[in-house]
């Protein structure tokens, strides 16, 4: 097998798989556990039992009994002690991320997945494109 | 590999594409030539012959459309050859923050060199810019980039000198110091191909001359062989429309049938003579019948 | 890798004696005193207001300096014939690209460091706490830069330098964009919307001005990790505009 074949075509191929092997990314709203579902984002609308969620793609199965409201309240109002905006603002840029620090490996496993994909990319490209130089 | 010529150019084609894919222009088409060891050869045509766009392939600045070109037997993507060739591009251009001597060193690093500023002071001494070796380059006239162009390409002492118009815009002194300095090179041991509109530029210091017509191969020869061949005729006629004399240079062979159809098509014919033949008369009769 | 290092220098002489970078650089520090003169409301918020709104400036300063510094780089020269010399004999196209990409990095980094610096002298002059993520913060920013640096150089292999400025800034918009908010652009097509924003960059990781400006802790980390996801982004970006140099014909 030749190198110019193996790293113009099975390596893009393969980063391509690596890449959209991922049904989600960098939303952590959208790989959330259940204890911390309940986001700024996710308060400001209701919906069914079993309906997915707009903004989080996940399914909310079952309806939240009073305590667990009660629980997810306290963790809510824990997240927020750090938090500069006002009660319902949208969190934005990554101001999320350091708001909740058990996406943190989440993060950075994609950071580095990806990162280790480009740089394959990267090298592929540089050597597929090289013209020869011997007649 | 002692027979293997510093530039070999088999069956090259050069196709550009039109605009809205209408299709492609030929720009150089089945050429075939060679630059021995220690010649020095002429490459001529009309303007949009293709000379330019066959300079270009053979510096792997365009990807041929088919043919093949070799360099000392590498490609010209090879930068270790490409390393031996010393190059004047048509219409020099350079940075204009830049001076000479800026220059020069930058080129002498890039190209792993090992020189001074002396050395770089006679070289541009030698190419006649000794007192602007510190001015922007912005300042320089045509010709003067030409100079600083010369500068460049002799910094490596090359092997093979690819030299595109490099009198162009020269007055008739720089013309002869121009021609001196390839003349020079050619002795200490570079093969030279020079392509060039100033036909008695290259009848004085070629060995060789490729023609080139409408991209396609001519004829090529020593000096000798072109210039010693058969006679060519210079006839004379009136135009019939504008009652201005014109000229045409017609080989031995043809003479007569070109007075016969003269003739038939009741022509005043002023007079037919013998040209002296120099390579300008070579050219017109070879790229001229071409174009027929 | 000499040959690359000369014509990075070369790249970097001749960037900082153009006029472009000193314009842009004029523009920033105006931009910066402008945040700092605006009157707060609430003096306790004066410092968060000024890190923010200065760290933005610096990351947009940090757009701005790639567009001006690259986006005419290949063009001028293949325009000038300058790049004929240049490739037909000692570069080969990838120093070539990665000579001119590193001076005009470099140039940007130098100019970002002293925009930062600026920004420092602003928070002293307002007597305001200096904080210790601030020089971090524009290193990643100076990333995002080689990043931004890298998509310029690419989109001056395909468009000119008109349409190289709303492409760039296009994609330097569009990658801040979270998945939801991107698929929120064509929510008919979430699938295809995905796929999209898979293969584009994600700048938002080099967003910190929030984080910073509210005095979040910031681990290490965290730094390293996007730094070297955004020098990982820009090899991918510069392959890719090599590889459309090197089938290019330079005429």
């Amino acid at each position: 097998m030749r190198w110019t074949f193996a790293t113009g075509t099975i390596i893009p191929v393969f980063a391509l798989l690596v890449l959209s092997a991922c049904s989600t990314d960098y939303d952590v709203t959208e790989v959330a556990p259940a204890e911390h579902l309940v986001t700024d984002e996710h308060a400001g609308h209701d919906h069914a039992p079993g309906e997915p969620c707009y903004e989080t793609d996940i399914e909310s199965e079952q309806p939240l009994t009073g305590e667990e409201t009660t629980s997810i309240d306290e963790e809510r109002e824990a997240a927020h002690a750090g938090h500069a905006h006002d009660e319902g603002d949208r969190n934005h840029g990554t101001q999320w991320f350091f708001n909740q620090p058990w996406a943190a490996p989440f993060i950075w496993g994609k950071l580095v997945r990806d990162s280790l994909v480009f740089l394959a990319l990267a090298v592929g490209i540089f050597f597929a494109t090289r013209k020869r130089s011997k007649r | 590999m002692a027979d293997v010529h510093p530039l070999q150019v088999k069956r090259l084609s050069k196709r550009f594409p039109r605009k809205r894919g209408l299709g492609s222009v030929q720009a150089v088409s089945d050429l075939s030539f060679a630059v021995r060891q220690g010649e020095i050869v002429g490459f001529i045509g009309h303007n949009g012959a293709g000379k330019t766009t066959t300079i270009k392939c053979l510096l792997g600045l365009l990807k041929p459309s088919e043919g093949s070109i070799s360099l000392w037997g590498y490609t010209p993507a090879s930068r270790k050859v490409r390393a031996r060739i010393g190059y004047i591009p048509e219409n020099p251009d350079y940075d204009d923050s830049f001076s000479p001597m800026e220059y020069l060193s930058m080129f002498a690093s890039m190209r792993g060199l090992s020189g001074d500023d002396k050395s770089w002071l006679k070289l541009l001494k030698r190419v006649g810019l000794s007192s602007w070796e510190t001015t922007g380059i912005r300042q320089f006239s045509k010709g003067m980039r030409q100079r600083m162009s010369l500068a460049i390409a002799l910094q490596s002492n090359p092997d093979l000198l690819v030299l595109d118009e490099p009198t162009g815009g020269l007055d008739p002194m720089a013309r002869k110091e121009f021609r001196e300095i390839i003349i020079e090179e050619n002795k200490r041991g570079a093969s030279v191909f020079l392509s060039s509109h100033i036909l008695s530029d290259v009848e004085t210091i070629c060995h060789r001359a490729v023609i080139l017509s409408r991209g396609k191969l001519v004829t090529e020869g020593s000096m000798k062989e072109l210039l010693g061949g058969e006679n060519l005729y210079r006839i004379v006629v009136i135009s019939r429309k504008t009652g201005e004399e014109i000229e045409e240079i017609i080989p031995e062979a043809d003479l007569q049938s070109r007075i016969d159809s003269l003739r038939r098509d009741n022509l005043p014919i002023v007079k037919v003579e013998m040209a002296l033949k120099s390579l300008e008369d070579v050219f017109l009769s070879a790229a001229g019948g071409e174009s027929k | 890798m000499k040959t690359v290092f000369t014509f990075s220098l070369m790249t970097l002489r001749m960037l900082a004696r153009r006029r472009t970078l000193w314009g842009i650089l004029i523009v920033i520090f105006l931009a910066l005193v402008g945040i700092s003169s605006v009157p707060s409301f609430d003096v306790g918020n004066q410092g968060r207001f000024i890190l923010d709104f200065g760290l933005f400036g610096i990351e947009v300063g940090a757009l701005l300096l790639a567009l001006g510094l690259a986006s005419n780089l290949y063009p001028r020269d293949r325009e000038t014939r300058s790049l004929m010399p240049l490739l037909a004999v000692p570069l080969a196209r990838w120093q070539y690209l990665l000579g001119r990409f590193f001076g005009a990095a470099l140039v940007q980094a130098a100019a970002l460091i002293v925009t930062c610096l600026g920004l420092m002298l602003i928070l002293l002059f307002h007597e305001l706490p200096i904080p210790a993520d601030l020089l971090p913060a524009t290193l990643l920013i100076i990333v995002e830069g080689w990043f931004l640096l890298s998509t310029v150089f690419f989109f001056s292999f395909i468009a000119s330098p008109p349409l190289n400025w709303p492409l760039t800034t296009m994609l330097f918009v569009v990658s801040q964009m979270s998945v939801s908010e991107f698929v929120g652009i064509m929510p008919s097509a979430p699938g295809f919307m995905r796929f999209v924003r898979l293969l584009l960059p994600h700048a938002d990781v080099f967003h910190i001005k929030d984080p910073i400006a509210h005095g979040f802790e910031i681990e290490p980390v965290y730094f390293i990790i996007a730094i070297f996801y955004g020098l990982c982004y820009a090899a991918f970006m510069l392959s890719l505009a090599l590889a459309l140099f090197r089938g290019r014909d330079i005429k």
